[in-house]
């Protein structure tokens, strides 16, 4: 237990910070009047409420104890750098290639060795492959394209 | 029952029983159990995961398949539940409270079984419910203007985020937050692209499977990598293992006609689902039990009650979905979305004019239901050895299929950065327990609730006192209102409460 319930402190204040964001940028629309609204009245007055709503979160928080906040760094990173990994190198790699690399990169948010790491690569390579090409028919890139450039 | 609702259910079962229909059922009940059983995979998830799938077949196809997915998913969940302890979304928390001690008393297979069975009778009834009110709330719903469709879906979402999360400011926020990531893309009445940033990709607007995939797919990994137990199935189970006894047939019967009703109810009411449905018929039996000391440890009624009333609640929340066009939860909002996408606008004209339609979908129900006990009692030990597949072997194959599924839906790897956007933003949310799930709703009514806002506003030539003169949206409104005051004046009176017992300790 915390003396504050950081999470919501910090939860709260970044819907305030989206709101404001959200008002001012939706400056670039025009308003129009209540009968005829413009594109930029919906996303403002949304603005306004969070605004709102942030400040309804955040303010009891400081004022009351909550539970610390925990966050899996590790497993974040990893899981997110996997994906960007593939979306990354899928149209130059292929889908073998970026689903071996993908899933050895992922893999390191868990206790796996290097061997198990690319067994398990090849082996969900062989499953996508089976599943999105040959069954689904998907179209993609499988190989790298180097012989295309 | 007039003869038009037989007349229809039988048109709505010759379009439904075809070989290529039932096969492409078949594959969607199969894998939504198969998904839906991986520890950690809520049945959101899943029908995210599986939702691409579905966009490349035919419109009737598609749909069917999708219900066999969401009827799938949730069975799979109860059984990770019972036999793990380890609930995949909110509605499968109560089975675990006495199914995994039935697991552990060695029967794990009985409880399995009659999980099917009750899931299968609470569905059944909630298709009854189906039938009988979705035709007259479409007949209602033929009158509503858009001052009165604006009106109501501001009090599903009111409804939908106070009364299912536990901080009702956090829950209105989510839907704020859904409802400005509807707002990007091409606005429809002046041509204007807003909040696209420069980026073409946006000027259609967020898809839906890439925000439904980082919301709920991408946090829920991470999430489970943290809890990492290693897993440890209770129970062999054998076909001969899940016979129950009469006994045990007797204790059920009530109870699963019980959580029925209350499913059925409360699953039709809009922010009321599945997973309220469960706590409130597992509340019930507790309440009329003559021994309540039993539930926890593995009473059977703790476990089929509150399965009929996740199912029948899942058919019922249907009714405004299919005859009105607004989903009550974001289960259901994925699939208003997922029919959209194919071409079927729900609401009140879909029942009238194009009763073919309707009745397939009913149709596709039932055929889906009974699919899921076929399949299910002879697979139910395939589904344990899944359960037996370590955690760390999975993920990684679960996060290419989720890149891949969102690949296809426009054959490019844009919306995959898409996901790891939301996903990075949704596991922020999961962390600081803000719920996901009023935001996806928000944004599928988001459009729909500003283009009514702006028609009802120019009907009215810009008053707004439009929305409490007419007696349908005025007692909307009310409604909505009420709701708004209970929950402030209640968070308000629990912040007093617990300011006064701190300082009472601290005296």
């Amino acid at each position: 237990m915390r003396d504050k319930d950081i999470g919501d402190i910090i939860g709260g204040l970044l819907l305030v910070a989206l709101g404001i964001f959200t008002v001012i940028y939706a400056q670039n629309y025009s308003m129009g009047r209540l009968q005829m609204m413009g594109p930029g009245f919906f996303p403002r007055a949304l603005g306004y409420i969070l605004i709102v709503l942030g400040i309804v979160i955040a303010l009891p928080a400081f004022l009351r104890k909550g539970p610390a906040v925990k966050v899996n760094y590790k497993g974040a990173f990893w899981v997110i750098l996997g994906l960007l990994t593939f979306a990354f190198t899928l149209d130059h790699l292929g889908l073998i290639l970026s689903t071996v690399l993908a899933v050895v990169i992922a893999s390191f948010a868990s206790t796996l060795g290097w061997l198990a790491k690319l067994y398990l690569g090849a082996s969900v390579a062989a499953i996508t492959y089976a599943i999105f090409i040959l069954g689904l028919s998907m179209n993609m890139p499988v190989w790298p394209t180097l012989l295309t450039l | 029952m007039d003869v038009s609702v037989i007349d229809g259910l039988l048109g709505g079962l010759q379009t439904v029983l075809t070989p290529q229909i039932l096969l492409y059922c078949f594959f969607g009940v199969f894998l939504g159990t198969l998904v839906g059983v991986l520890p950690g995979i809520g049945s959101l998830a899943t029908i995210s995961l599986l939702l691409p799938i579905t966009y490349h077949l035919p419109p009737v196809g598609a749909i069917i398949m999708l219900a066999g997915v969401y009827y799938g998913a949730q069975y799979g969940g109860s059984t990770a539940s019972i036999l793990l302890n380890l609930p995949g979304h909110a509605a499968a928390v109560i089975a675990c409270l006495d199914g995994n001690p039935m697991a552990k008393q060695g029967k794990a297979g009985i409880a399995l079984f009659m999980t099917t069975i009750a899931s299968f009778v609470g569905s059944m009834i909630g298709l009854v419910a189906l039938i009988m009110f979705s035709p007259a709330i479409a007949q209602l719903g033929l009158k509503f203007g858009a001052a009165e469709y604006f009106s109501m879906m501001l009090l599903g979402l009111i409804a939908a985020s106070t009364l299912a999360s536990g901080s009702p400011a956090k829950g209105l926020a989510m839907v704020a937050v859904g409802l400005l990531l509807g707002t990007i893309g091409t606005d429809v009445d002046s041509g204007t692209i807003r909040f696209s940033f420069g980026v073409l990709e946006l000027s259609d607007g967020l898809s839906l499977v890439a925000l439904a995939m980082g919301l709920f797919g991408l946090p829920e990994i991470i999430n489970s990598l943290s809890n990492a137990q290693d897993t440890k199935v209770q129970g062999k189970v054998t076909l001969r293992s899940m016979i129950p006894s009469r006994q045990e047939v007797k204790q059920s019967a009530m109870p699963m006609l019980r959580g029925s009703g209350v499913g059925g109810f409360f699953g039709a009411l809009p922010g009321t689902g599945p997973a309220i449905s469960s706590f409130m018929a597992y509340a019930v039996e507790k309440k009329i039990a003559k021994d309540p000391s039993r539930f926890g440890k593995g009473a059977i009624e703790g476990v089929t009650a509150p399965e009929s009333a996740n199912n029948a609640a899942a058919q019922t929340g249907f009714v405004p979905t299919l005859s009105l066009g607004i989903p009550g939860d974001a289960i259901m909002a994925l699939m208003l979305g997922a029919l959209i996408i194919h071409g079927i606008q729900p609401g009140p004209m879909l029942i009238t004019d194009q009763p073919a339609l309707f009745w397939g979908l009913i149709a596709s129900f039932i055929v889906g239901n009974i699919m899921l006990v076929i399949l299910n009692i002879p697979l139910i030990g395939l589904w344990v050895s899944i359960l037996k597949i370590p955690y760390r072997l999975l993920y990684p194959a679960i996060l290419i299929f989720i890149c891949l599924g969102t690949y296809s839906v426009t054959n490019a790897v844009f919306n995959i950065y898409v996901v790891a956007i939301v996903g990075a933003l949704g596991y922020l949310m999961l962390v600081l327990r803000f719920d996901a799930a009023p935001l996806l709703l928000g944004f599928v009514l988001g459009p729909l609730m500003e283009e009514n806002l702006r028609r009802a506003l120019r009907l009215s030539r810009g008053d707004p006192m439009t929305f409490i003169e007419r007696p349908i949206s005025a007692s909307f409104v009310a409604v909505a209102t009420a709701i708004l005051l209970w929950s402030l004046f209640s968070a308000f009176r629990k912040f007093l409460h617990a300011r006064a017992a701190e300082k009472e300790k601290v005296a």
